[in-house]
């Protein structure tokens, strides 16, 4: 390989500081952890990988900090590359697979700690919601290793987990994934620390994980409203509407909002405005600036190839006047929607925010169960501006902009961790209710 | 004692015929209630059901509608306002119009919720309401006297409590100006499309009120659950909590300007200079004339300007009348400008038509269509402050030159045969917001159901620049049309609700279902009150058709196709093209045809019952 090869070519070099800052941003890494390789082509069509080095800031890489070890054989690529490589270059041997990733995923990794005798075979992570239950292919395995970074053992296993599921988990220490790009890799990483947040939360709440767990083993689908689009590695940078500069704008804005404010994990949910024949749909919302996602434009009528998910907008805008839609998949709300009442025996039917700001703007947010019928979904728009739907996200409207849309799964996620922090410390959620509400 | 099936309704309709003499009380329908609630929703059925489209504006058979909404008489903050339908002598379509003050109150105090007023009196005449007696009485006395005097010697007459309310026309109304305003509190007007020329044709001098029946709430808790979260938003958006307070609705002068929105002399441009804004600002009407800040009945915002002017009193100015007759006449003399108002106040003229016309003036006296003769040597120049109170007086009087401004800008600058210079939609006078710099405020204008109105079209210059989290673009072809419909509902369901436009800078519809729900006991939830709305802007629509409405009058003026202005350094028109297409895509978006009307499809769907075939 030439001198001049051995650079990183911009594309490349952008590629991996966007989703770099990103993986940094989710907080799925620490300063100076995870790695990230794409299978690469080198001048004589040898596959090589493209790796970050080993220590480097993945939030502030610079082309210095991509590395190409060959894939087959030990070269002086592997000197500054992550201590992971060779666990890579053996992921990358699997059919299809293009790119991994390995994140420290927090909230994963606590979920999936335990104080057994060792060595053991951990339990399964089996996620309960939708995002995590579909995209994950419903468990990560969670594996013990005797030296848990970078060993042989672990060169050996996780490529075989990965041959059989999209993320594995290496106990203690984090994650890795696989995906046809680097951005799918990524995206199943955020999606997997997510559901580990989320039976966190649930926890803290005090819900009946097992329980949970064994409903969603028995009939998944009853559990989730509809299955999440199948994550697409086609058309992230497609914009059918580039010549309006102010309205790309605002969709980029509040992609970055929902990405940066952990309303919905990355490239999960939709929002869209909607014109008088067309509506402008981004069918990934949770879009940091600066990779963004699809922009697309589509008739306002139902088409076959429509997805759940645009057709759940297109009904609700032939039914009711509202110009702006969100659905993100709010962590917080997910979980709280399984809360039940201390003495009660259903999960919560409404939230009652009990912070200042929250029980102001919303005096009450509905629950709804999973199969919950579009029409009544939009009747309940119509009188709550947002609704939450258990095993399906948070579903909100405007009037007017995006900006008044996106507030809403923001106001949620608030409202949400103010209840379960009080219900953390002791509290009486239903005493700190405002009285007021009582009846709505 | 409660007597009809509704809480927040008394469940009478007074009805007044003129030319009879003749009074009566009618029950309220109370499936009318449901799907118009009040104000302006219910004042438009009652009118579309009893008046002929194409009846002659002043004439005896065209009728004047006011109705107050169920949260009148309640501490909803800001439900004091009473909505008046009529057609328009100004413009030929629906005349509709919203005031606040103390009247509407007061004469759902005297145990009424509408008054219908048809007919025509022989003489000169008031009318007496209270809750024993209702009288037509005459009024010779008071003909000729100023809104202010009128007022005065009625409340005198009275009550020396001055519990009653009036409300009255000044001379403008009485003399049939096209764009004469009904006054309440002195000041506060139902002003625009001429309703006191309406009242004038009728030989109505005034209306007074009094009376103390209250209408029970019927489940306070839901009430008052919204009426908390009401207060709370109001208390807590900065426009409504201090600026609207401490500045007045001038205060928004500079920012309109800043936005390069702010119209000049006739909407030739958008330019001025920061020091000539500076002499007319509302930071400067505090320092120089304001004496205190006022505020409607039960309106916790207070926006009123109490001014003075050397030893003389009054109200205002505000910052459409401001600009219109300062900035847009070429005038940034706050003295004169304010005067100016006063003597609108008290002569009765709609101050945004007066500005409009009397720029219109200007230019044609400027480019020479108007000669010095045909004013009698008045300096007609743009930027002119000493003619501005002498207009006045000359346009309510119909004095000289001034009669012919009495018809407004369009008949004015028609009559010289160069109307592209009357700066109207359906001939009513553009407010003071130039539609070059908003797309969604453009479309608002052109499709405002009574013409160029800001109020009625939308308002859609909060929704660009302070809206909050419900800013938009400016210049989005496919926002402005759902955006522009989506605005004037939410005016709609304001003005049968009674309650303030300025509420909605601190929150929407929401609590606002709550408190009427909970008053009057019936389900108004957020999707009743849209559809309501949406009922409605048919109706309207249907009535401005029937009277006879080309689809191409829901249009600009020429100039704001041809000559552009600077927003942000690049030249904004709006090209006939796009005209075309905002147009065609608000019909789509109302649901109504190529032709702007509303198909049997959307009859059916909105229950609107007795349409005129």
């Amino acid at each position: 390989m030439t001198k001049e090869k051995w650079k990183a070519s911009e594309e490349l070099i952008h590629l991996f500081q966007t989703v770099g800052r990103a993986s940094l941003l989710y907080d799925i890494q620490d300063s100076h952890c995870g790695n990230m390789v794409v299978l690469w082509k080198d001048e004589k069509g040898c596959e090589r990988m493209a790796i970050t080095a080993t220590g480097s800031q993945k939030g502030d890489l610079e082309p210095d900090h991509i590395c190409f070890p060959s894939i087959s054989e030990t070269d002086f690529g592997y000197y500054k590359a992550s201590s992971e490589a060779d666990i890579h270059a053996r992921i990358l041997a699997i059919k299809g697979v293009n790119a991994s990733m390995h994140c420290h995923t927090k909230d994963l990794t606590i979920t999936t700690f335990d104080d057994d005798k060792k060595p053991n075979q951990p339990a399964p992570f089996i996620p309960v919601d939708p995002l995590g239950y579909y995209h994950l292919e419903g468990l990560v395995q969670v594996d013990w290793f005797e030296i848990p970074s970078g060993s042989s053992e672990m060169t050996k296993t996780i490529p075989e987990r990965l041959a059989h599921h999209p993320v594995t988990m290496v106990q203690t220490h984090g994650a890795f994934a696989r995906g046809r790009t680097l951005k799918e890799a990524f995206f199943l990483l955020c999606i997997a620390n997510n559901s580990g947040y989320i039976v966190r939360l649930a926890d803290k709440l005090g819900v009946n994980i097992e329980n949970l767990r064994n409903k969603i083993n028995n009939s998944p689908d009853s559990q989730f409203s509809h299955p999440p689009n199948e994550y697409m590695i086609e058309r992230d940078s497609d914009c059918d509407f580039p010549d309006d500069e102010e309205m790309t704008k605002e969709f980029i804005k509040t992609g970055a909002r929902i990405f940066e404010s952990r309303l919905s994990p990355f490239h999960t949910g939709s929002f869209s405005i909607r014109g008088v024949k067309t509506m402008l749909f981004a069918p990934k919302a949770s879009m940091p600036r600066e990779i963004g996602g699809p922009l697309l434009e589509k008739p306002l009528f139902l088409e076959k190839s429509d997805s759940p998910e645009l057709r759940i907008h297109k009904k609700i805008y032939a039914e009711a006047n509202f110009q702006t839609i969100i659905h993100c998949y709010v962590p917080e709300a997910e979980a709280h929607s399984h809360f039940i009442y201390p003495g009660e025996n259903k999960p919560c039917e409404r939230i009652v925010a009990i912070d200042a700001e929250g029980s102001f703007l919303y005096l009450v947010i509905p629950v709804v169960p999973p199969k919950t019928e579009t029409e009544t979904l939009i009747r309940l728009l119509h009188d709550y501006r947002v609704v939450i739907v258990r095993g399906g996200g948070v579903w909100g409207v405007g009037t007017q902009s995006l900006s008044e849309v996106l507030h809403h799964p923001s106001s949620v996620r608030e409202i949400c961790l103010y209840r379960i922090g009080a219900f953390e410390q002791g509290l009486d959620l239903k005493k700190m209710e405002p009285k007021k509400a009582k009846k709505w | 004692m409660r007597h009809y099936s509704f809480y927040g309704y008394h469940g009478n309709i007074l009805e007044i015929d003129l030319s009879k003499g003749c009074i009566k009380t009618k029950p309220l329908d109370p499936l009318m209630i449901e799907d118009y609630l009040g104000g302006r929703g219910l004042a438009m059925r009652i009118f579309y059901d009893e008046v002929d489209p194409l009846c002659e504006p002043l004439g005896k058979e065209n009728i004047l509608v006011i109705a107050t909404s169920p949260l009148l008489g309640t501490n909803a903050p800001t439900a004091c306002r009473g909505h008046m339908v009529f057609k328009s002598p100004l413009t030929g379509i629906i005349g509709s119009s919203n005031c606040g003050g103390t009247w509407a109150t007061a004469f759902k105090y005297s145990g009424y919720d509408v008054l219908v007023i048809k007919g025509k009196a022989e003489e000169p005449v008031m009318i007496d309401i209270n809750p024993e007696e209702v009288k037509i009485v005459p009024a010779a006395h008071l003909w000729g006297l100023d809104t202010h005097k009128t007022t005065t010697e009625l409340i005198a007459d009275k009550d020396p409590r001055k519990h009653s309310r009036i409300l009255c026309i000044g001379p403008a109304g009485e003399n049939l100006v096209r764009f004469s305003t009904v006054m309440n509190d002195k000041n506060r007007a139902y002003g625009r499309s001429g309703p006191g020329a309406v009242f004038g044709s009728k030989n109505l001098k005034a209306v007074r009120v009094s009376g103390r029946i209250k209408i029970q709430i019927h489940e306070r808790e839901r009430y008052q659950s919204g009426l908390d979260q009401a207060l709370y938003l109001i208390k807590s958006a900065p426009v409504t909590k201090r600026l609207l307070h401490e500045l007045g609705t001038l205060g928004l002068l500079k920012l309109i300007n800043i936005i390069e929105m702010l119209p000049h002399q006739n909407f030739q441009d958008t330019v001025h200079k920061e020091e000539d804004l500076d002499k007319v600002s509302g930071e400067t009407l505090n320092k120089t004339l304001l004496e205190r800040a006022g505020a409607c009945y039960g309106c916790p915002i207070a926006c009123q300007r109490h001014t003075r002017v050397g030893d003389k009193k009054g109200e205002g100015p505000e910052y459409e009348t401001l600009v219109m007759a300062g900035p847009n006449c070429g005038i940034y003399n706050l003295k004169e400008i304010t005067r100016a108002n006063y003597r609108c106040n008290e002569l009765g003229l709609d101050t945004i038509s007066f500005g409009g016309t009397l720029a219109c003036a200007m230019e044609l006296f400027e480019r020479g269509i108007i000669s010095k003769k045909e004013i009698a040597g008045d300096k007609l120049n743009f930027a002119n402050a000493e003619i501005l109170e002498k207009m006045v007086d000359s346009i309510a009087y119909r004095r000289g030159f001034g009669d012919k401004l009495a018809e407004g800008s369009y008949r004015f600058a028609s009559s010289f045969k160069h109307p592209e210079f009357s700066m109207t939609v359906k001939k009513l006078e553009i407010p003071a917001y130039d539609p070059r710099a908003s797309f969604t405020q453009a479309l608002g204008y052109m499709t405002s159901p009574t013409g160029a109105c800001h109020l009625r079209g939308g308002y859609a210059v909060s929704l660009a620049f302070f809206g909050g989290t419900r800013e938009i673009p400016r210049f989005s072809l496919l926002q402005s049309p759902i955006a522009i419909r989506n605005m004037q509902n939410l005016g709609i369901i304001q003005d049968s609700l009674g309650i303030c436009r300025f509420t909605g800078y601190a929150f929407s519809t929401d609590p606002w279902s709550r408190m009427v729900s909970g008053t009057t006991g019936m389900d108004f939830s957020t999707e009743r009150l849209e559809k309501m709305a949406n009922r409605v802007a048919v109706l309207e629509r249907i009535f401005n058709l029937e009277a006879g409405i080309k689809p191409e009058e829901d249009t600009l003026p020429e100039r704001f196709s041809i000559e552009p202005i600077l927003v942000k350094g690049k030249e904004k028109l709006l090209p006939k093209e796009v005209i075309a297409k905002l147009r065609n895509d608000y019909f789509e978006a109302q649901g109504w045809d190529e032709q702007g009307r509303p198909p049997q499809s959307i009859l059916e769907s909105l229950k609107i019952k007795g349409i005129r075939k």
